[in-house]
């Protein structure tokens, strides 16, 4: 029942018909590892923070820009990502390990590590 | 994946035959509901602060972020205190929480210099070890050490005298020629061994209690290659072999996995031969693997040891080769709260038996390995190794598990063996204790008095840390 709330909640969010596709390890790897936020004070706080667990897959953490790996997580809503970044949750420590990170600040880094491909681009991904 | 598959079949046919852990599980989820979370803000509207681990919280009134040492010497003059630099919060210990304010250096990283011929580099200390490598490697050096996690901070990892292992390397301070200290009157000095020797000395291991450490100059060796193998032995067979493979080895350490009867061997050592990437991470799968042992079989203890024993034994050795900084340390996205004391090294085997035994015989809920690491000895006044060769012995509690056994059960051990405990990882000690452990320790409280004599630099755990109540 779980799985299928949020499934339906997913594609509700997605406001489509089909959620995002699962890539090839290697090329989520290298995305991953490379991509920044488009803004050079976000970049600063990405980088020496997130970047050290999102950037990396091995990590555990879903990696930023594979939106695959971030739908169910979107799908609780935004609010719910932000208490569990705050707080912490499961594998992920309070406040990302970034403490020089406002609210906004980290409602800005998750939609940027959750974006697609596409929309991490049209955000200013770097290559 | 072959033991991994063996161990859950091992598992499942086991909770068959007992009968009892089905209910046993439902305990266990109920014990693992973890500790109340707090409000992301508090009544004034202040962000929540937590450390890693979740055990530590605070709502500080101001957050600053300088990006140059000016900046920070200016705030430091005025900002209202406790003031507390954090790193990347994995201090198990209350060193952080403040109510006053809290100073994150991660605009301050990065390296500020280096000399290739003498292997060094000025790294800015917000830096996190995990980034330092990759740097460090760009200019051809690597970190004579580096722990078994690398998401700290450089400047936490110093302050905490944060280790590896290696019977001939020295924790990560050890490795330390020069830093630049803002205290908390905005004073800028550059300390060395032979500039301000004394100064130098007593704040390199300086919990943030001396000033802010902004800068330090490491001494690195070439960037290296080693090899990495990981093996499994009999526990006890493991701990009489352990003089033997800490001097055979680079790096070598020991996961006693409680309830197991088995011993995991880490060994490093400098290689040319052709990269072997590691492989993905099964440690954790591993741990949570164990997780499920202990809650099918807690009422089962010799069905869990011999399912424990048996499965762990099938985990064939493990070969990876390449740049140093790639390999000793790992990713842990298992959040656990830790005890670690360093003892004095003849000490290490007998007292890390003589826990194991005891959790066995208290304590079914862990199941966390327990991690054997060799330092060599250093000079800094705070450094747990001051002029003592030390062997650690670290003790793990799954995050949203109770952890007063580690006080109870764990801490009478070390204490008894002469142990002193990591900064950064839990303990129940104050000044009288430090006073006893440290021969320098009054020396290094009167130092940091001058430096901050207002204390602005001290919350209240380090108040009781530094006896200055």
């Amino acid at each position: 029942m779980r799985t299928f709330l949020i499934l339906s909640a997913l594609c509700a969010l997605a406001a489509c018909k089909r959620g995002p596709a699962a890539e090839p390890a290697d090329k989520v790897a290298s995305r991953a590892a490379r991509i920044l936020p488009a803004d050079a004070r976000l970049a600063g706080l990405y980088r020496a923070s997130c970047q050290n667990c999102h950037g990396h897959p091995e990590s555990g953490a879903p990696p930023a820009g594979y939106a695959f790996a971030w739908a169910p997580r979107l799908a609780q809503g935004g609010d719910v990502l932000l208490a569990h970044t705050i707080g912490g949750y499961n594998g992920m420590p309070a406040g990302g390990q970034c403490f020089a990170c406002t609210a906004a600040d980290y409602r800005q880094l998750i939609a940027f590590m959750s974006a697609a491909p596409d929309a991490a681009a049209a955000a200013g991904e770097k290559p | 994946m072959a033991t991994r598959r063996g161990l859950l079949a091992a598992a499942t046919g086991g909770v068959a035959l007992a009968g009892a852990g089905a209910f046993d599980a439902v305990v266990a989820r109920a014990r693992d509901a973890g500790p109340a979370e707090p409000p992301d803000t508090d009544a004034q509207g202040r962000l929540l602060w937590r450390n890693w681990s979740g055990n530590q919280t605070a709502y500080p009134a101001a957050r600053l972020a300088p990006a140059t040492e000016d900046a920070l010497a200016s705030s430091l003059k005025t900002a209202a205190g406790p003031v507390r630099v954090v790193g990347a919060g994995h201090s198990f210990t209350a060193l952080i929480p403040t109510d006053g304010t809290l100073v994150s250096l991660d605009a301050m990283t990065g390296l500020a210099g280096h000399d290739d011929a003498a292997l060094t580099a000025t790294v800015r200390t917000g830096t996190r070890l995990g980034a330092l490598g990759p740097a460090l490697a760009e200019i051809g050096q690597e970190m004579l050490t580096l722990p078994d996690i690398n998401k700290q901070a450089l400047g936490g990892a110093l302050g905490t005298a944060t280790h590896g292992t290696g019977e001939t390397l020295q924790a990560i301070h050890g490795s330390v020629t020069a830093f630049r200290l803002v205290t908390a009157r905005g004073e800028v000095m550059d300390l060395s061994a032979t500039q301000n020797p004394d100064l130098f000395h007593a704040s390199l291991v300086g919990l943030g209690g001396f000033g802010v450490i902004t800068q330090a100059t490491l001494q690195n060796r070439k960037l290296t290659r080693i090899k990495k193998r990981v093996y499994a032995m009999p526990t006890r067979d493991a701990l009489a072999a352990w003089p033997q493979l800490k001097r055979a080895h680079r790096n070598c350490e020991l996961y006693i996995v409680p309830f197991t009867d088995t011993t995991a061997v880490i060994a490093g050592d400098a290689t040319d031969e052709p990269v072997q990437p590691r492989g993905p991470d099964t440690d954790t799968d591993a741990l949570m693997q164990m997780k499920m042992l202990r809650d099918a079989f807690w009422a089962v203890p010799a069905l869990r040891k011999f399912i424990g024993r048996t499965a762990m034994r099938q985990i064939p050795e493990s070969l990876a080769i390449d740049d140093g900084w790639k390999l000793l340390s790992n990713e842990r996205p298992v959040r656990f709260n830790e005890m670690e004391y360093h003892l004095p090294a003849e000490a290490q085997a007998e007292t890390a038996l003589a826990v194991l035994d005891a959790v066995e015989r208290l304590r079914p809920d862990v199941f966390f390995p327990f991690e054997l690491r060799s330092i060599a000895p250093d000079e800094a006044w705070l450094s747990p190794f001051y002029q003592r060769a030390s062997g650690s012995v670290a003790v793990h509690a799954y995050y949203k598990n109770d952890y007063s056994f580690l006080f109870d059960v764990v801490e009478p051990i070390f204490r008894k063996a002469g142990g002193r405990p990591h900064w950064g990882k839990l303990n129940s000690l104050q000044a009288a204790d430090f006073a006893a452990l440290y021969p320098r320790f009054k020396d290094a409280a009167a130092v940091r008095k001058q430096l901050d004599p207002d204390g602005k630099l001290l919350n209240p755990y380090l108040r009781k840390v530094f006896g200055d109540v």
